[in-house]
């Protein structure tokens, strides 16, 4: 287990030791006097009409608070983050197994449950559209107003048709992907506290307690000055606390109540109610020169929004865009659909729509360089973008060099593997193949969506200097990431720095802690305030001491003047001196770098990465076993090593799982399964011991925007190179994930791979 | 089937006894009742919230304290099973003054989250206690209990390995 960089000055994160010492307290971990327990209503039905919905029995029940229904909703009985179309509770339709009908807070959570049984809801049961394809029928009942597609995406350019007619080799596939859970240990969960002047607190974890605060004043009814959210820490998220889930019960119950209120999914509710990744079918034909020139690209997506919108639209732009991955290929047509279907709520998981693209279209290349006999990393050096060509739609791009250079690690990585392979003896049962693969991966919105970011820094009353961003800490370490660059940047230690995210009464707006943003953003804030931050501040002690300011610096503990021995001033002198006079503070608002071509969630800044793998598949048992595992990562700067390392190592067993493992199956619109024991997430033994993580830092020449966020560029690559290896060692093809022993064993028979066969 | 009914059953058994226990060397005494389950009575009556629960059902670990010296899911113990015995969470650990477990997680990155490492680090105490050099074998079968769906667990790799070099 290696990486090319190691953490510096031995700092720990943050929030570690309240982590390793379980003194953290996580918002679902709160308590306040006089708190009620609130529980949710789930539907019984997966499509039904609501004909009535009674509440009185469980209303007597003593020990409960109250019951609420969508007739209690004070505002908009809706929420989405870009389309308010999900009902926080249902009037008379329900569209999927996670639709809420009624809630009730009460003394205990115990007598929450009771109560919620004697809850008598009458449905008349509607015909289920389990399928996209069912839903696409001319003769499929509509499931929304506008009927059943959410979303059509398509890029065009050149002509494919007469461009399939000059290929020499063409491959044409389909690949279907699962419904992957994100599985984060925390359920959703979290305390809502009014107050006496109208107001609320909503301690309860998101992704973007701005948006939160948002929708939750659209449903309340409420200006948004009048709710505060506390967003911050989470144990974990991976963009499946994005959108609101128990906020708007607990909020409403709360002020229904005027007691706080505590509302914690169980983790079968959380289940039924919570987004997944988006199950897709994807169909690719792709055609090259002979030559190993890849000249026209077809794809065909349909993905399965399931019951309500979400960010579906967004996610299914992103495998558009990431259709052609790092390569130019002159003549493309991509067309995708985001169908509704009365399945589980699909949106935004880490990744967002890349990986489904990514497994079809590394499919394809593997394929492609099989079917020309052309080796698989030349006819990727063949097709590869160079660092100034144009991003996949044609836009403007952020020029980088990273996806040759990833290309080119990998390419060795695989080489020394082959020499290894070659010494070690083959097994009777166990057939050993490594494989490879590339991501490439759009950070930031998009052009067109708001993609506000900033900061703010000051030294504040205590001394200290307080660092503030609008965002969250799901695990993924932005602390650090806050805390290195800070201290790197300013020149105080870690001791002097408070840093303060996760409430909306305290921070400035950074936008989302979402679409590997967050490092990029925290890198450009300060960057642009710390000129101005230490001019105000060098400018005052200036004034103090009478020494002149370029005589001054920042560091630890205070100001230094240069070459001296000690501070001249602390911080918490400095703070003293200006109690009373206005506040050392800097501000920065700017837009998330975005592409300066009008192309609808265009990408600007682009990471990339790339897997090499290798597999042992059993042939007795068709299991498939990951044994060694290269990431190379081309992201910029690495800022905070063991954060770095994290992200890249737990996104790929997280991917590892949803290649393997992982299916959040339906049928008939129901959860096959609710639990850690029928859906399985990798655990220590499934993964491999050896995993090396290689940084490239560099970036291209004059590139001005620095480290980019690497929360989802490792979870892309590896799915495909484990199909890779699979096909290395088995000489099979597998197009369905997650990957299953069945297909394997049957490849197996069918190569009469065994001795007796 | 109907989520909300299937998922709890209300006891009819409301009966509550006084439990006599240790957690973390301190004696406790509580009226609950005896199916209550350990990880409740220590979240919500002795208001120890490093242990957590994630799936309820002794599948992610999350919950994972030592029970006389023995790793057991909290979540799957219940009262009666604990009159008289010593619990020991992460809220003990270390107060004695050897850190070492907490200081090789926090050195080799072995948490992001923080959601499953209290119960992670009381499976490698476990694991340490009765293995102080753990092989990779070892360290695979003392920690399959616990999930981790943030670090990969190589974090928490490199931290046993750690421990096991004395390098904490």
């Amino acid at each position: 287990m290696k990486f090319n960089i190691s953490e510096r000055e031995g700092r720990v994160r943050p929030d570690g030791m309240a982590k390793v010492t379980g003194d953290l307290k996580y918002l679902t971990d709160l308590t306040f006097p006089n708190m009620l327990h609130g529980k949710i209503l789930r539907s019984s039905y997966p499509h039904a009409n609501i004909v009535s919905i009674k509440t009185e029995r469980a209303e007597q029940l003593p020990g409960v608070a109250v019951v609420i229904t969508h007739k209690d909703v004070p505002g908009m009985n809706r929420f989405g983050i870009i389309f308010p179309d999900q009902p926080v509770f249902c009037e008379d339709k329900v569209r999927y197994m996670g639709d809420a009908i009624a809630a009730v807070a009460a003394e205990s959570e115990a007598i929450a449950y009771e109560a919620l049984a004697l809850i008598e809801v009458v449905y008349e049961e509607l015909p289920v559209i389990d399928d996209p394809k069912k839903a696409l029928a001319k003769d499929a009942p509509k499931l929304h107003p506008s009927g059943n597609i959410l979303h059509r995406a398509t890029f065009k350019n050149g002509d494919v048709s007469k461009a399939f007619d000059d290929c020499f080799t063409v491959v044409e596939e389909t690949y279907e992907l699962p419904r992957q859970m994100h599985a984060y240990l925390e359920t959703e969960g979290g305390v809502i506290v009014p107050k006496e002047d109208g107001s609320i607190t909503v301690y309860a974890g998101t992704q973007h307690g701005f948006k939160d605060r948002f929708q939750l004043a659209r449903i309340l009814a409420k200006p948004e000055h009048e709710i505060r959210i506390i967003s911050s820490p989470m144990g974990g998220s991976f963009g499946g606390k994005d959108e609101l889930n128990i906020q708007p019960y607990g909020a409403i119950l709360a002020l229904v109540t005027g007691r706080p209120v505590k509302v914690h999914h169980t983790r079968k509710e959380s289940v039924w109610a919570g987004l997944k990744r988006h199950p897709m079918r994807i169909t690719m034909k792709t055609g090259a020169s002979k030559t190993g020139k890849i000249v026209a690209h077809e794809v065909r997506i349909i993905a399965d929004t399931g019951a309500y919108a979400t960010l579906g639209p967004a996610v299914l732009d992103f495998a558009v865009e990431h259709a052609s991955g790092p390569y130019i290929i002159p003549n493309i047509d991509i067309e995708g659909l985001s169908v509704f279907t009365n399945n589980g709520v699909s949106g935004e998981f880490r990744g967002f729509g890349g990986n489904q693209i990514t497994f079809a279209l590394e499919g394809q290349i593997n394929r492609l360089a099989e079917a020309l006999g052309i080796d698989p990393i030349e006819l990727r050096r063949k097709n590869i973008r160079k660092a100034t060509d144009k991003g996949p739609l044609g836009q403007r791009i952020a020029p980088s060099n990273g996806a040759l250079e990833v290309l080119e690690s990998i390419n060795a990585l695989c080489m020394k593997q082959k020499e290894k392979q070659k010494q070690e003896p083959c097994s009777k049962w166990k057939r050993k193949g490594t494989g490879m693969a590339l991501a490439m991966h759009g950070g930031g919105l998009g052009f067109g969506r708001l993609d506000s970011a900033g900061g703010r820094l000051a030294l504040n009353h205590e001394g200290k200097i307080e660092i503030a961003f609008g965002f969250e800490e799901c695990g993924q370490g932005l602390l650090a990431v806050i805390e290195n660059i800070v201290i790197k940047e300013i020149g105080c230690s870690q001791n002097d720095l408070k840093i303060v995210i996760g409430d909306t009464a305290l921070v400035p707006v950074s936008g989302s802690s979402t679409a590997s943003r967050g490092t990029s953003i925290v890198w450009q804030s300060v960057q642009r305030m710390k000129e101005p931050f230490t001019q105000k501040i060098c400018k005052r002690v200036s004034q103090l001491l009478s020494i002149p300011e370029n005589e001054l610096i920042l560091g630890e503990n205070g100001l230094w003047r240069v070459n001296g021995k000690h501070p001249c001033m602390t911080y918490k002198q400095l703070a003293q001196e200006m109690k009373d006079g206005s506040p050392l503070v800097v501000y920065t608002n700017f837009h998330f770098p975005t592409t300066p071509d009008a192309v609808i969630g265009g990408h600007y800044l682009y990471t990339f990465g790339g897997v090499k793998v290798e597999v042992e598949v059993d042939l007795l048992t068709g299991k498939v076993k990951v044994t060694d595992l290269d990431h190379v990562i081309a992201a910029g700067p690495v800022i905070s090593p063991n954060g770095y390392r994290g992200q890249i190592e737990g996104g790929g067993v997280m991917s590892l799982g949803y290649t393997l493992m992982e299916e959040a199956k339906m049928e008939g619109g129901r959860y096959v399964t609710e639990n850690f024991d029928t859906y399985l997430i990798p655990g220590i033994a499934d993964i491999p011991f050896h995993t090396n993580v290689q940084a490239i830092e560099a970036l291209y020449k004059d590139d001005s925007h620095g480290p980019r966020g690497v929360g989802e560029i490792g979870t892309i690559a590896i799915t495909p190179a484990i199909v890779n290896a699979i096909h290395d060692a088995i000489g099979h093809w597998v197009q369905h994930l997650p990957v299953s022993s069945e297909e394997i064993l049957e490849a197996i028979e069918v190569r009469r791979m065994l001795e007796w066969t | 089937m109907d989520l909300n009914k299937a998922d709890h059953v209300v006891s009819k058994m409301k009966e509550e006894f006084t439990l006599s226990f240790l957690v973390n060397g301190q004696k406790h005494e509580l009226p609950v009742q005896a199916s209550a389950r350990l990880v409740d009575i220590l979240r919500e009556k002795v208001h120890l919230t490093g242990t957590k629960v994630s799936c309820g059902i002794g599948r992610c670990g999350a919950c994972s304290v030592l029970l006389d010296g023995q790793l057991v899911n909290a979540c799957l113990v219940m009262a009666y099973q604990v009159n008289g015995k010593s619990v020991l969470t992460i809220e003990g650990l270390g107060t004695d003054g050897n850190r070492n477990i907490q200081e090789a997680f926090l050195h080799e990155g072995g948490f992001q989250c923080g959601y499953c490492t209290s119960g992670m680090i009381m499976a490698v105490k476990a694991l340490v206690d009765a293995v102080p050099n753990p092989t990779e074998e070892d360290i695979k079968e003392a920690l399959s209990g616990n999930l981790c769906r943030c670090t990969g667990y190589g974090g928490i790799i490199r931290a046993v390995q750690r421990l096991a070099n004395g390098n904490a």
